[in-house]
C-alpha cells in the first residue's frame, strides 16, 4: 500500500494527466486502426458486422500473396518509388536551394520569389490536379503549345507506360517544393549570422559556408523533411486522383489509389485493401528507419 | 373579478390551442437519404426545388436528411456505409453494376410488396428482378448505355452522311483527318466508359446475351472465339483510325464541350449524356443551344461485320431508389421511406426529369410538352434500337468486369492483346465462380 502511495505522486499524476489524452487519441485514430487493419488483412472479412460474425475466417497471408502476384501492385509500387525519389532528391534539394538563395540574398525581389514558389501549396490539391489535367489534355494548352513548334505533334505523354507518370512527377515537384523551401528558410534563419560572418572573415568561400556550416547545421531538418517527403509520397492520392485517376490502364496508379480501387471501386475487396494498407505502413517505417540510420551515420549537429 | 376570470379563460384557451395540436400532431419521422446528384448539371436547381423541397412541403411530418454525392465519391461512400452496416434509409442505386453488393447481400428491401397495385403505372420491363433476383430499387427510367451522338451539320458541311455500316464509317476517317477533326470522341479516362458505352454494345452485336448467360453459368468461356472476336473488333477500331488513343486521356466532362464545339462529328456515350447539353434554367445557357439542337442526332453504332444482333444497343433498366432492409416492416419509418421513394418516382418528378435531362420515364402516365429538341431526339432514338442487350457491368460482378475495363484501355494503348485480356478475364471469372460454388 505504501509503495502504491509512493508511486502515485503528484508529479506522476500530472504526467499521466498530460500524456494520457494524447496517447488515447493516438491509439484510437492511429495505432488501433493499423493493428486492426493488419488483423483484418489475415481474414476473409469483406464487409458487414466485424464482431461475432461466424463467416469471418482466418486465411493467413493469402491476400499478401495475391497482392504480390498482381501486376498493378508492382506498377503502383514503381510509381510510388518514383514519387519518393522525386520528393527526396527533387523537392528537398530544390527547396533548400531556393531557401538558400533567398536567405543569402543572392537575388532581388526575394519576397516575390518566396510567394511564387510557395503559392501552389495553398491551392486545393483537387483544383491543382484538375488544372494540370486540363493543361496536359490532348486538347489542352500544352498540346497547342507544342504544336506551335511542331505542327501535327500528338500528345501521347500518357500512352507510354514509362512516360505516363512523368507529368505527374513534374506537378508533384512544382507543387510541394515550396513547403520545403519554407521549412529550410525558417531553419536557416536560426543559424547564428555571426558564425557565417566569422567564417567569411576567415576566408571561407560561399561553397564552404554552405557545405561546412549550413548543411551540417540543418541535417536534423533534412531528416525531418525527408520523413515528411517519404510519408507524404506514400500517401499520395488526391493529386493523382484528380489528375489521372490512375489511368490510362492504371499506369499512373500509386499504392494509395490501388488500395482505393481495390476497396471501393466495383466490387469491394477489403481484405486485399487491408493488406495493401499494411504494406504501405511497413514500407513507410522501413524507409523512415533508413533515413534515420543515414542521418546517424552522416549527419552533423545542429 | 369578471376581468380576472376572462383573463384565466383566455390563458386556458391559449394553452389548449398550443398543447393539444402538439400532442395530436404526428411525431416527425427522420429519413436519411444517400442521393447521387450532380450539382453542376443544368437541371440541378429544379431538382432541388421541385423534388426535395416540394416533398418536404407536402410531407411536413417527414424530415429528410439528404447527402448528395456524385461519381466515385458516391460509390465510395456507399461501399463504406455497406461495410460498416450503416446504410441510410433510402439509397440511390443501380439495378446491378456498382450497386451489385447491395442487391446480392440483401442490404435493401424487395419493393414489390410495397408497390402493390401501383405496379400498373410502370412499364412492365422496369419492374423485372434485378441483380439480387428481386426488385431492390424502383427504377426511374430505361437507360441505353450506348448511343452514337452525331453532329449532322458538321457531317453535312463535309459532304458526309451518317454511316450505316462500319465500312462506311472507316471510309470517312481520311476525310475527317484531312479536316483536322477527330472521328469519335469519348470521355474515357475513367475505365468504365469504354466497357459500358461501347464494348457492351459490340459484345451484344457479336456475342449476344445467350452466350453471355452461358459464360455466367460456367458453360462457356471468355476465351471462346465469339468474345475474343468482339475484343479483336474493338482493337481493329484503333487500327482503322475510328478510335483514337486520346479518348483515354479525355475526361468524362471535358468531352461535352469538345463535342458541342464540333471537335468531331461523332461521340459515343450513354443516352444520359443528353442532360449535359440542355439549357440550365439558372443561367439560361446551354452547351448546345435550343436553336442548334436540331443539328444533332442520336443513333446506334453502324452495322458491324459478322454481327448476330442487328441494330442492337446495350441497356439496362435505370437507376432508382431502394430502401434499407433493416427498416422494420410495417413501421411508420417504412411508410415514410416508401412515401419518399414513391414521390421520387412519381409523375411530377419523372416529368421534371424528362424536361431537364430527357430521362425516359419508367411510368406510363408521364409526358410533357415542355421539352427541348434533344430530349425529343432521345425519345426518338429508342426507335432505332431493334434489340437491347446486356451491359457487361450489369451482369458480371466487379471482380470479373474489372479486368475487362482495364484490359480495354490496355488494348487501346497496345499493352495487351485481345486474347490476353480474355484470358485474364476468364481467370478472374474462374476465381469468382469457384468461390460462388463453395
Amino acid at each position: 500500500m505504501k509503495r502504491v502511495i509512493q508511486w502515485w505522486t503528484e508529479e506522476r499524476r500530472a504526467y499521466l494527466l498530460l500524456v494520457l489524452p494524447a496517447v488515447a487519441v493516438y491509439w484510437a485514430v492511429m495505432a488501433f486502426p493499423t493493428v486492426f487493419s493488419f488483423a483484418l488483412s489475415l481474414t476473409n472479412y469483406n464487409g458487414g458486422p466485424v464482431f461475432s460474425n461466424p463467416n469471418i475466417k482466418f486465411v493467413g497471408f493469402e491476400h499478401y500473396l495475391r497482392m504480390f502476384r498482381d501486376q498493378y501492385f508492382w506498377i503502383s509500387l514503381k510509381n510510388n518509388t518514383l514519387i519518393i525519389l522525386v520528393s527526396v532528391f527533387g523537392q528537398i534539394p530544390l527547396g533548400f536551394l531556393f531557401a538558400y538563395v533567398i536567405h543569402r540574398k543572392l537575388v532581388k525581389f526575394r519576397g516575390f520569389f518566396q510567394t511564387i514558389i510557395y503559392l501552389p501549396c495553398v491551392i486545393s490539391t483537387i483544383i491543382v490536379g484538375r488544372l494540370w489535367r486540363s493543361f496536359f489534355s490532348p486538347y489542352g494548352p500544352f498540346t497547342e503549345f507544342m504544336q506551335k513548334f511542331q505542327p501535327g505533334w500528338e500528345n501521347e505523354l500518357f500512352f507510354d507506360p514509362k512516360l505516363a507518370i512523368v507529368p505527374v512527377l513534374f506537378v508533384i515537384l512544382w507543387m510541394y517544393t515550396g513547403t520545403y523551401m519554407i521549412i529550410f528558410l525558417a531553419n536557416l534563419q536560426k543559424i547564428d549570422p555571426a558564425l557565417i560572418e566569422a567564417a567569411r572573415i576567415d576566408g571561407a568561400t560561399e561553397w564552404q559556408v554552405l557545405t561546412r556550416i549550413m548543411l551540417p547545421s540543418l541535417s536534423g531538418v533534412i531528416v525531418t523533411a525527408s520523413i515528411l517527403a517519404i510519408s507524404g509520397s506514400l500517401k499520395s492520392f488526391d493529386l493523382l486522383f484528380a489528375m489521372t485517376a490512375g489511368n490510362p490502364a492504371r499506369r499512373t496508379s500509386v499504392l494509395a489509389l490501388y488500395m482505393y480501387d481495390t476497396a471501393f471501386k466495383h466490387s469491394p475487396k477489403y481484405p486485399l485493401a487491408n493488406a495493401i494498407s499494411v504494406f504501405m505502413v511497413m514500407l513507410s517505417l522501413v524507409l523512415i528507419l533508413l533515413v534515420k540510420l543515414t542521418e546517424a551515420k552522416f549527419g552533423g549537429r545542429e | 373579478m369578471l376581468k380576472k376570470s376572462v383573463f384565466f379563460v383566455l390563458v386556458l384557451l391559449l394553452a389548449v390551442s398550443v398543447i393539444v395540436p402538439a400532442t395530436l400532431a404526428e411525431e416527425p419521422i427522420k429519413i436519411t437519404v444517400l442521393n447521387y446528384f450532380d450539382l453542376t448539371s443544368p437541371g440541378a436547381e429544379r431538382e432541388l426545388n421541385e423534388v426535395w423541397y416540394e416533398f418536404s412541403v407536402r410531407n411536413p411530418h417527414i424530415i429528410v436528411e439528404r447527402e448528395d454525392l456524385f461519381l466515385d465519391a458516391f460509390h465510395q461512400k456507399t461501399e463504406a456505409y455497406a461495410a460498416a452496416d450503416m446504410l441510410p434509409d433510402v439509397i440511390y442505386m443501380w439495378p446491378g453494376g456498382r450497386s451489385t453488393s447491395l442487391h446480392t447481400l440483401g442490404l435493401v428491401k424487395d419493393l414489390r410488396p410495397l408497390l402493390g397495385e401501383d405496379a400498373k403505372y410502370y412499364k412492365e420491363a422496369v419492374l423485372a428482378p434485378q441483380a439480387g433476383g428481386y426488385l431492390a430499387q424502383l427504377p426511374s427510367t430505361m437507360t441505353s448505355s450506348h448511343a452514337l451522338y452525331v453532329n449532322v451539320a458538321l457531317l453535312d458541311s463535309l459532304g458526309l452522311s451518317i454511316p450505316e455500316t462500319y465500312e462506311e464509317l472507316v471510309a470517312m476517317v481520311p476525310v475527317l483527318k484531312e479536316n483536322g477533326l477527330d472521328v469519335i470522341l469519348m470521355g474515357a479516362q475513367d475505365d468504365w466508359v469504354i466497357q459500358s458505352c461501347l464494348f457492351s454494345m459490340i459484345v451484344g452485336r457479336l456475342v449476344g446475351d445467350e452466350k453471355l448467360n452461358e459464360i455466367l453459368a460456367g458453360e462457356a468461356k471468355f476465351t471462346d472465339p465469339e468474345f475474343v472476336s468482339a475484343l479483336e473488333f474493338y482493337a481493329q477500331m484503333y487500327e482503322d483510325g475510328v478510335l483514337n488513343r486520346r479518348i483515354m486521356q479525355t475526361d468524362y466532362a471535358e468531352v461535352n464541350g469538345l463535342f458541342a464545339t464540333g471537335r468531331a462529328p461523332f461521340m459515343i456515350d450513354g443516352d444520359w449524356k443528353v442532360g449535359n447539353f440542355l439549357t440550365d434554367v439558372t443561367t439560361g445557357e446551354a452547351l448546345i443551344p435550343v436553336d442548334r439542337q436540331h443539328e444533332f442526332k442520336m443513333t446506334i453504332f453502324p452495322a458491324i461485320p459478322g454481327e448476330i444482333n442487328k441494330a442492337s444497343s446495350s441497356g439496362v433498366v435505370g437507376v432508382g431508389f431502394g430502401m434499407n432492409a433493416k427498416i422494420e416492416a410495417g413501421s411508420a419509418k417504412e411508410a415514410a421511406a416508401w412515401e419518399l421513394i414513391k414521390w421520387l418516382q412519381g409523375p411530377e418528378v419523372q416529368k421534371m426529369r424528362l424536361e431537364t435531362a430527357g430521362t425516359i420515364p419508367s411510368r406510363i402516365d408521364v409526358t410533357s410538352d415542355n421539352i427541348e429538341p434533344l430530349v425529343v431526339e432521345r425519345i426518338r432514338y429508342y426507335e432505332d434500337i431493334a434489340v437491347t442487350t446486356e451491359v457487361l457491368d450489369n451482369i458480371f460482378e466487379g471482380e470479373v468486369y474489372t479486368p475487362i475495363n482495364i484490359g480495354l484501355q490496355e488494348i487501346g494503348l497496345g499493352f495487351a492483346t485481345p486474347m490476353e485480356v480474355a484470358e485474364r478475364t476468364q481467370e478472374a471469372f474462374d476465381a469468382w465462380f469457384a468461390r460462388k460454388q463453395q
